[in-house]
């Protein structure tokens, strides 16, 4: 298991927002988080990158504690892309995804050609090649957000988080960004809203609650009942007759 | 890879950078030595040099000779560090609370520092025991404090982007400390006292003697190394303190190292040479606008500029009014608050 969590949780001022998590993701797979808004995705994504500390259980990377491993060593381990981080300065796209190397230089360990190849292959794979002395402010949302999945894969991590990343993504970015992370040698977990999306991944899990309510592979999971006790609305599968692919058609509860 | 180095050249080529660096502060200390009120030939100060740093013995004119090295150097290093010190403290302040104003003075850590040294000197705390330099620090740190607690009450926090919360509660703080200088001055102080201390309190290097210099020099490049070491920390907290966590970033010990040297560097250059505003906050902003955001070239540019900058306007303190010395915070405010107007303007017509 390259990441487990143990009952873990997480409150502010009592109220629980995350509670009772048991989560073991396997080496390489690419596990969806699906769950209403404010069901603890982002929560949860937050305590597993060790960007939040636990009020309660513990998060455990490739068998050892994540709480006592250094910042640094933890961030070669794992990349954690949130959501909707802006900044005001004025940053190249280059700067923006050169920072995912931060983990991996020290004041004495300067830039080197590697960092260069990295970089380079990061902000091709995340289709910006063309964009690199962009300024930030002049991106568009979905620029913006493959910026930052550029420099979350500049810090070649073994375990990607990804926050909602298809959002403001074109539907042909949606699509790439989706077949590039499962196509990535890494282990991967994705918050995401499009049940269709999840639906392509190797395991889901349901959060509700602030709990993991589910967690297997998409088509017992996602199942009829559970998508109408979890989101409130009436899902139908409809397959495609070109391939046999299973899609969802979503509806109000009636 | 030609993209790449075309972009952004590596790290080993820009080592040329120190010693060009290093040459130019020689060079702005040499023009601030050079330049006063008296005017003294060049060969006159080349050769006092020589006699007192190589140990020549040129036949000069003693009085020549003290102005040149007791009195325009020690002062020429002492703006330079002071210049460098403020630059780096308000880069600092900016980068970490992601706020473009932030600055010691606007945040009212140097009204802070203030009330620290003339609670010292003034009042007598500490009775002896305790350096005014010791005074500041303590106030400047206090000053921080309170005004970081204020903004984060009042919804802005630290962390916070784009609020002017911080800038608000920095407002009450330097009201609040400037108020409290004002209280221990007319308390406590005599009247000679009180027109020396309000002198100072504007920014004034004329007392300035090798003694201070060896305090601001060696304060002055602690801060520029611990910038120098954590450009890249510094670099990371462009998209937030969760984000530079992400990517590896102690915040927390990061936050308290920088914030606390900020408060020291401040406190220090405050004991020595009064008050100095806008320095912290006009610099950073004119070195970006010239080699840009990241702090490897960042760091150096502002201490550099800041350097120059405060050397120039102690140059101009001296010699703008003919047999009087202008205190040197004048000058910086009277270049300062029209940048900070077109920083005001910048940010609003940024989308």
């Amino acid at each position: 298991m390259i990441l487990q969590a143990r009952n873990l949780g997480w409150g502010v001022r009592r109220l629980p927002i995350v509670q009772g998590v048991d989560l073991a993701v396997r080496e390489g797979e690419t596990l969806g988080l699906v769950g209403p808004n404010g069901s603890g995705k982002s929560t949860l994504l937050r305590l597993l990158a060790g960007i939040l500390k636990p009020t309660s259980g513990e998060v455990a990377v490739e068998g050892r504690p994540l709480s006592g491993l250094p910042r640094r060593l933890a961030a070669q381990k794992i990349a954690y892309l949130e959501q909707q981080a802006d900044t005001g300065e004025a940053i190249t796209v280059r700067d923006a995804v050169e920072l995912g190397r931060t983990p991996w230089l020290t004041p004495l360990q300067p830039w080197s050609d590697e960092d260069d190849r990295i970089v380079a292959g990061a902000l091709a794979d995340a289709d910006l090649r063309g964009f690199e002395s962009r300024f930030w402010a002049t991106l568009s949302g979905g620029e913006k957000q493959r910026v930052h999945l550029a420099r979350a894969l500049a810090q070649r991590p073994r375990i990607l988080l990804l926050d909602e990343p298809t959002n403001h993504l074109d539907v042909r970015h949606q699509l790439s960004m989706l077949d590039l992370v499962a196509a990535l040698p890494v282990t991967s977990i994705i918050a995401l809203h499009d049940l269709n999306q999840a639906l392509t991944c190797d395991r889901v899990g349901v959060m509700a609650g602030g709990r993991l309510v589910a967690l297997g592979s998409p088509e017992e999971v996602l199942s009829v009942e559970r998508i109408a006790e979890v989101f409130g609305v009436r899902a139908s599968i409809v397959v495609d007759p070109a391939d046999g692919t299973r899609i969802f058609r979503l509806d109000h509860l009636r | 890879m030609t993209i790449a180095t075309a972009g952004r050249p590596s790290v080993a080529r820009l080592w040329w950078r120190w010693p060009v660096g290093l040459a130019a502060m020689a060079a702005t200390v040499f023009a601030g030595t050079c330049i006063g009120e008296t005017p003294i030939p060049l060969s006159i100060v080349v050769q006092t040099l020589a006699n007192k740093v190589l140990g020549a013995a040129y036949p000069l004119d003693p009085i020549d000779m003290g102005i040149i090295w007791n009195y325009r150097l020690p002062r020429a290093l002492v703006a330079a560090s002071c210049g460098a010190g403020l630059a780096l403290s308000g880069l600092v302040l900016q980068s970490l609370l992601r706020n473009a104003l932030a600055d010691p003075y606007l945040l009212g850590i140097s009204a802070g520092a203030s009330t620290g040294a003339v609670t010292v000197t003034i009042a007598g705390i500490g009775g002896g025991a305790v350096s005014m330099s010791l005074g500041a620090f303590a106030g400047a740190l206090t000053a921080f404090l309170l005004v970081a607690l204020l903004a984060r009450a009042a919804g802005g926090g630290v962390s916070a982007r784009g609020t002017g919360q911080i800038i608000l509660a920095g407002i009450a703080g330097s009201q609040l400390f400037n108020a409290l200088t004002s209280f221990i001055i007319t308390k406590s102080a005599n009247a000679e006292q009180a027109r020396g201390i309000m002198f100072w309190l504007l920014g004034n290097l004329s007392g300035v003697r090798w003694p201070d210099v060896t305090l601001a020099v060696p304060i002055a490049l602690t801060g520029l190394i611990a910038c120098v070491w954590c450009a890249r920390a510094l670099d990371a907290f462009a998209f937030g303190a969760e984000s530079a966590a992400s990517l590896g970033i102690p915040v927390r010990r990061v936050q308290i190292v920088l914030i606390g040297l900020t408060a020291l560097v401040t406190a220090v250059m405050v004991s020595i040479v009064g008050s100095i505003g806008f320095v912290g906050l006009v610099i950073p902003h004119a070195a970006r606008f010239v080699v840009g955001v990241r702090h490897g070239r960042l760091v150096p540019a502002t201490a550099l500029t800041g350097a120059a900058f405060l050397i120039a306007a102690d140059v101009l303190s001296r010699t703008m009014i003919p047999g009087q010395v202008l205190p040197i915070g004048v000058i910086t405010a009277l270049v300062g608050a029209p940048a900070f107007a077109l920083i005001l303007l910048r940010g609003r017509r940024r989308p």
